[in-house]
């Protein structure tokens, strides 16, 4: 199927909106936190990541994470690193979420939504779903010889995987968009995305009063009927969940195909080795999200008083996690700055760890696994194709991944 | 071919994150329960598994072999 007017009514957000308010003006921040890192893994008291001193209000001092091994061992202990702290940072807007649980009430939770996103569930979307959506928007530039990926393919895919996953009808893409970005991007307008989170709790009611009627193959069906030990979600719990995807899945999956593709063409040898043996493909994607996390910082709060690293913390401090920083992690990875998908400790914690490891992370991995080998499929002799002083690169900082993607390639 | 390797998992902990499926389908299943459990462990090669042990975001999977835990080298 061709564009179509609605289709295109999807065009007017620029990618540039969520640069420099939500993902923070910075182009690598990597070298400033290797430093700080080697001067200790775990700080007490604000950091300047190269943007200035952090702002902090409070009594207890803000803690920031380096390591890798000390993010684990945070990640580990739910106990004494509460999730809580999310409840104030995006609570309102998404509603009550797994996110912001801690153990017991979050296993019974996650538990309900979890069976839908086993990757064996997930296997019937792959090629009618996923595949159609991609080809679909390679359509669209295909004839041209040269794209920015971005703007014509990563930025649109997940938005759209995820609207057919829920079963949305086709006209209503273009609102869901706008709800999706809206959301996504609350920390730049607070107001706007409140409005959108209500728009799409109403929008969501009047679906899954359907659904409820007549129920399909779709997710926001299987949510409805899931049962496990005669527990159920309630209505709401199914509203602030579905908000809860379109941050937590589409942004996401944008940015780290994004970054896998950057990976992959300032790489040729690599982008090569993948094109010839797609098998290689979900180490690549893996050695991307450990190299270029789409995010970069996750939040804990502590329950009590404790120790990381030799450094004493107090109760009550807010905790953040530096993914990226310990992804990168010399004690871990050797040459960490490097994109090298043959390297042997194949461990990150670009998905978080322990209990609230990220729970899209096989719809992640598949959704970006079928657009690339779509792209591979269909763009032969892809390389970038920068205009004259365009320098492409990865940006942000607690987001991150490239604003454009411009290539070129002769359609096969 | 056995390469002597037994796979543990502590159902209690595994939080059926499907991690483990992921990087060693031969050697691992999710059960409907929702927790893994161990398939043939030497549908895997032993690095493979390793990857698997380390990704386990909750520490539920250890490696045994002759009845003793084995410990990762290098
Ligand atoms: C490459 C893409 C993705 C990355 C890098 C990513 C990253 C993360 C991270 C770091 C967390 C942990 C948050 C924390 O512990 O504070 C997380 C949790 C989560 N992710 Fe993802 N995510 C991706 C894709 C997805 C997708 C596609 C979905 C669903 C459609 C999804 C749904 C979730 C949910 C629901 C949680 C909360 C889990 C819990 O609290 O138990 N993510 N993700
Ligand atoms: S990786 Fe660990 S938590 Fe995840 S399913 Fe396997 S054993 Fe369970």
């Amino acid at each position: 199927m061709g564009p179509t007017k609605t289709d295109t009514a999807m065009a007017p957000f620029d990618p540039n909106e969520l640069k420099d308010t939500v993902a923070g003006n910075v182009r690598d921040p990597y070298p400033v936190m290797a430093e700080l890192r080697r001067q200790s893994p775990v700080h007490v008291g604000p950091v300047d990541l190269g943007t200035g001193p952090e702002e902090h209000y409070g009594d207890v001092p803000p803690v920031t994470v380096f390591g890798f091994d000390e993010c684990v061992q945070v990640l580990r202990d739910n106990e004494t690193f509460s999730s809580t702290i999310y409840e104030s940072v995006v609570g309102g807007v998404m509603g009550r979420t797994i996110l912001q649980m801690d153990e017991p009430e979050h296993r019974v939770q996650r538990a309900l939504v979890a069976p839908a996103f086993r990757s064996k569930i997930l296997e019937r979307w792959e090629d009618d779903l996923v595949r159609a959506v991609v080809d679909e928007l390679i359509d669209r530039f295909a004839a041209q010889g040269h794209a920015d990926l971005v703007r014509e393919l990563t930025f649109n895919f997940p938005v759209q995987v995820i609207a057919r996953i829920l079963g949305l009808p086709r006209t209503d893409y273009p609102r869901f968009q706008r709800w999706a970005i809206a959301i996504t991007s609350v920390a730049a307008n607070w107001d706007r995305g409140v409005a959108a989170s209500e728009a799409l709790r109403d929008y969501f009611a009047e679906v899954l009063a359907d659904r409820r009627r007549h129920p399909d193959d779709d997710l926001i069906s299987e949510l409805a009927a899931v049962e496990v030990d005669g527990q159920h979600l309630t209505d709401e719990e199914i509203f602030s969940f579905l908000r809860l995807l379109l941050p937590a899945g589409v942004e996401t999956t944008y940015r780290a195909s994004g970054n896998l593709l950057f990976g992959l063409l300032t790489n040729p040898d690599q982008l090569g080795a993948v094109e010839e043996d797609r098998s290689l493909l979900s180490q690549a994607f893996e050695e991307s999200v450990r190299w270029e996390p789409p995010v970069t910082v996750i939040l804990r709060r502590t329950t009590r008083d404790t120790t990381l690293a030799d450094v004493p913390i107090p109760a009550g401090a807010d905790v953040a996690l530096l993914l990226g920083a310990a992804n990168r992690d010399e004690r871990k990875y050797e040459k960490p700055d490097e994109f090298d998908m043959f390297r042997a400790v194949r461990q990150h914690v670009g998905f978080g760890f322990g209990v609230h490891v990220c729970l899209g992370m096989h719809l992640a991995r598949m959704e970006t696994r079928v657009a690339l080998n779509t792209i591979f499929d269909r763009l032969a002799d892809l390389r970038l194709d920068p205009a004259p002083g365009q320098d492409v690169h990865v940006h942000g900082l607690a987001f991150r991944s490239p604003i454009s993607l411009p290539v070129a390639f002769s359609a096969r | 071919m056995s390469n002597g390797i037994e796979i543990h998992i502590d159902t209690e902990a595994c939080m059926g994150s499907g991690n483990c499926v992921y990087w060693a389908p031969g050697s691992f299943d999710l059960a409907d329960e929702g927790h893994a459990v161990p398939l043939d462990p030497s549908a895997t090669e032993e690095g493979r598994l390793w990857v698997a042990v380390e990704g386990c975001p909750v520490g539920a999977i250890s490696l045994w072999r002759d009845g003793r835990p084995l410990v990762k080298e290098g």
